[in-house]
């Protein structure tokens, strides 16, 4: 049980790294990072219940979420990375950090507040999937940089899958399947729509996307 | 047996001709090949919701796909948009008038996204686990998007970049209130249970109520975010309008309707174990309609451009329908699966309009088009009949349905949410009616108008059959179509 407990609370240090990096590639990484630990946490959990759905739910995990789609993205968003550009926030970063605080905390007390049987794991898990899961929409939403608010998502899906391991880790495999399509899915359509955004405003900086109004 | 063949046929059919589409060499085979898919797929559609009729709810592998009444109207709507919108579409892209000058290998990608994107409505309606139902809502988003940016300049990808970043967090959100649907029945139906509709139906009343309650607010939020309610609809004014007509007929049409069907199958999942509790539930639904409603009205009203009119008028309608499910009285019920009905098929007609209005005046700004009864009478007909239609004017359809809505309500009685429901319809139909009757009938005094030329038949069809429909409806609800209606209000509020 340590084990898949230490490991959760990497993933939301690995998390802290969407918020504070000003660099393209190193959320990237962290992406690629989170998605190991996550696929760790369910192999142990696999380890402690034999629940065979969880083995494969971490090889995918590791395999597609850890390698896959970290390289397909470096690929896709090659013309974006180029330069290791700064990337900056739509608030000023004290805030941007004040309110990753803020939601890192929000995360532990609604955890505490959901009222499910416990399964495979404890409840301090819950908090830390539900932290990463905001942390991750939050990147989405307060980043200007289209890599990264298409990083966050992906982080904020991994945050998921960890909520899926601690309220239904029977269900989890079908999630993850659910999960790892989206996945694919949207990284092909969002490096097509990221590629055109550099080729129409020659960066990916969304905020030069201001033209619709009313 | 047949059941599941019919199934399966019915999702491949627009799978297949999406793939042909891509594959194809020639664009005159892709404008051949929309139609007879289209036909085909109708009537795979029509048979099994004759046999549901006949026979109950189909279940069909596993019950990974289900088609009840509920699922049997969205299902309706998205045979009937997706059909009339590829019809237009071919007529669109051929019209002599189109602007747009088609680069090689754009009607290719068009095409198979276009049957790829009914494709996702469809499995959304048929879906019978609800992790499927999910993944295909989402696959939805990832279809349209790039259609969304199909004229290629920077409003359109604006556009298509919100709505995507958008619809992907709000369907984070909905996954999370689904995993807490299916921790509601773990203590029920063990931590290993098939998460499909009919299965969780049965245990009703077993769910927790306070984890299924939590999971149904959660969808709310997140799907509503892609059904398009406030405050979460920032999107969709801007992807509704910039997208090319025949995709706004089916983004306004047949996409938002998916969502609101999977609000509205997880709400009739959550209120039996609910109890006394389910009318928070419901106070919420017809909280973000009510909203949404005042939203779209006072957005309509300063709108200067003819395509965000309807995507705000879309955002009011989804408020509506939304409004309706959460008043929550039998009448109101109906009245919200009617309007689910009636708004697709009128909305479609009004962005055929939109498409017709922009090959005959090159604008989408309103002030800009005038006297268009002068310039292109049948078309300027349609736009006049389409407009009195959606706002809902006697004798069309979703007068029926608001009427019915609005009745409901007063009968609940719930007199708040009715004189609201029914003074924001009024505001509305006035903010709908005025710029379309200036567009057709205002004297174009100092405006060059373009040659009195009309828009050729293949155009104008699609949007003339809709009309019908829609008339049709507004006198006369045919006996099958209505037992739909009657066995869906029962699933909702079971």
């Amino acid at each position: 049980m340590l084990a898949e407990v230490v490991l959760a609370a990497l993933i939301l240090l690995v998390t802290f790294a969407f918020i504070v990096t000003r660099r393209l590639r190193a959320a990237l990484a962290a992406y690629a990072v989170q998605s190991w630990l996550l696929g760790g946490v369910a192999l142990a959990l696999f380890a402690d219940s034999r629940v065979l759905g969880l083995l494969l739910f971490g090889l995918l995990t590791i395999a597609v979420k850890g390698a896959l789609v970290p390289q397909l993205l470096r690929r896709r968003t090659a013309s974006a990375l180029a330069g290791g550009r700064e990337t900056s926030y739509y608030v000023r970063f004290p805030t941007a950090l004040l309110l990753g605080a803020a939601l890192t905390l929000t995360g532990f007390i609604a955890a505490t507040r959901i009222p499910y049987a416990p399964q495979l794991l404890p409840e301090s898990v819950l908090g830390i999937a539900l932290a990463v899961l905001l942390l991750g929409l939050f990147t989405t939403t307060a980043r200007r940089d289209a890599v990264l608010q298409v990083a966050g998502l992906l982080a904020a899906e991994n945050g998921l899958l960890l909520v899926g391991l601690v309220l239904a880790p029977r269900l989890s495999l079908l999630i993850e399947f659910a999960i790892v399509l989206d996945v694919l899915i949207a990284v092909l359509v969002m490096g097509f729509l990221v590629a055109r955004i550099h080729e129409e405003v020659s960066s990916t900086d969304t905020s030069e996307l201001t033209r619709l109004r009313g | 047996m047949i059941d599941s063949g019919l199934l399966f046929g019915l999702l491949l059919l627009p799978l297949l001709t999406a793939a042909a589409s891509a594959l194809v060499a020639h664009d005159r085979t892709r404008y051949a090949m929309v139609l007879p898919s289209s036909l085909l797929t109708c009537a795979l559609a029509l048979t099994l919701i004759a046999r549901l009729l006949s026979s109950g709810p189909l279940r069909a592998f596993g019950d990974w796909l289900y088609l009840d009444d509920l699922s049997a109207i969205v299902l309706l709507v998205v045979m009937l948009v997706s059909a009339l919108a590829g019809a237009y579409s071919v007529a669109y892209f051929r019209s002599p008038a189109q602007g747009h000058a088609l680069k090689p290998g754009e009607l290719r990608k068009y095409f198979s996204l276009f049957h790829l994107f009914t494709f996702t409505m469809v499995l959304a309606s048929v879906s019978g686990n609800l992790a499927l139902l999910w993944t295909a809502v989402t696959a939805t988003t990832f279809a349209s998007a790039p259609l969304v940016d199909f004229y290629g300049s920077r409003e359109p990808l604006e556009a298509a970049w919100k709505f995507l970043i958008l619809a992907v967090a709000g369907e984070l959100i909905a996954l999370l209130g689904f995993l807490l649907l299916y921790a509601s029945g773990i203590a029920a139906l063990g931590d290993a249970y098939n998460f499909a509709i009919p299965v969780l139906g049965q245990a009703g009343a077993h769910l927790s109520p306070s984890l299924a309650g939590l999971g149904f607010l959660l969808v709310l939020v997140g799907f509503g975010t892609k059904a398009g309610l406030a405050p979460m609809h920032t999107w969709l004014p801007d992807a509704h309008s910039q997208a090319p007509a025949p995709v706004c007929a089916m983004l306004s049409g047949a996409e938002l309707n998916c969502a609101m069907l999977a609000i509205v199958r997880v709400l009739s999942l959550a209120t039996p174990a609910a109890g006394r509790q389910s009318g928070q539930l419901h106070a919420a639904l017809l909280g973000f309609g009510l909203l949404s409603m005042a939203v779209g009205v006072l957005f309509l009203i300063s709108q200067r451009d003819f395509k965000r009119l309807l995507a705000y008028s879309s955002v009011e309608q989804m408020g509506l329908i939304a409004a309706g499910f959460g008043i929550g009285a039998p009448l109101a019920v109906l009245g919200a699966l009617l309007q689910m009905l009636t708004h697709s098929l009128a909305k479609a007609l009004m962005f055929f309009n939109s498409g017709n209005l922009l090959l005959r005046f090159r604008t989408t700004t309103i002030s800009e088009v005038r006297a268009a009864i002068r310039v292109a009478p049948a078309t300027a007909l349609l736009v006049i009949l389409g407009a009195l239609a959606i706002a809902g004017a006697p004798p069309f359809g979703l007068f029926v349905s608001e009427f019915s809505i609005v009745r409901g309500a007063l009968g609940e009685p719930n007199w708040g949410a009715g004189a609201l429901v029914a003074f924001l319809l009024l505001v509305g139909f006035i903010a709908l009616v005025a710029p379309f009757g200036r567009m057709t009938f205002g004297d174009g005094e100092g405006r060059t108008a373009p040659p009195r030329a009309e828009l050729g038949l293949p155009v104008l069809a699609p949007g003339a059959l809709l009309l019908a429909a829609v008339l049709v409806l507004g006198f006369w609800v045919p006996a099958p179509l209505h037992s739909l209606l009657v066995g869906a209000s029962h699933v909702v509020s079971r």
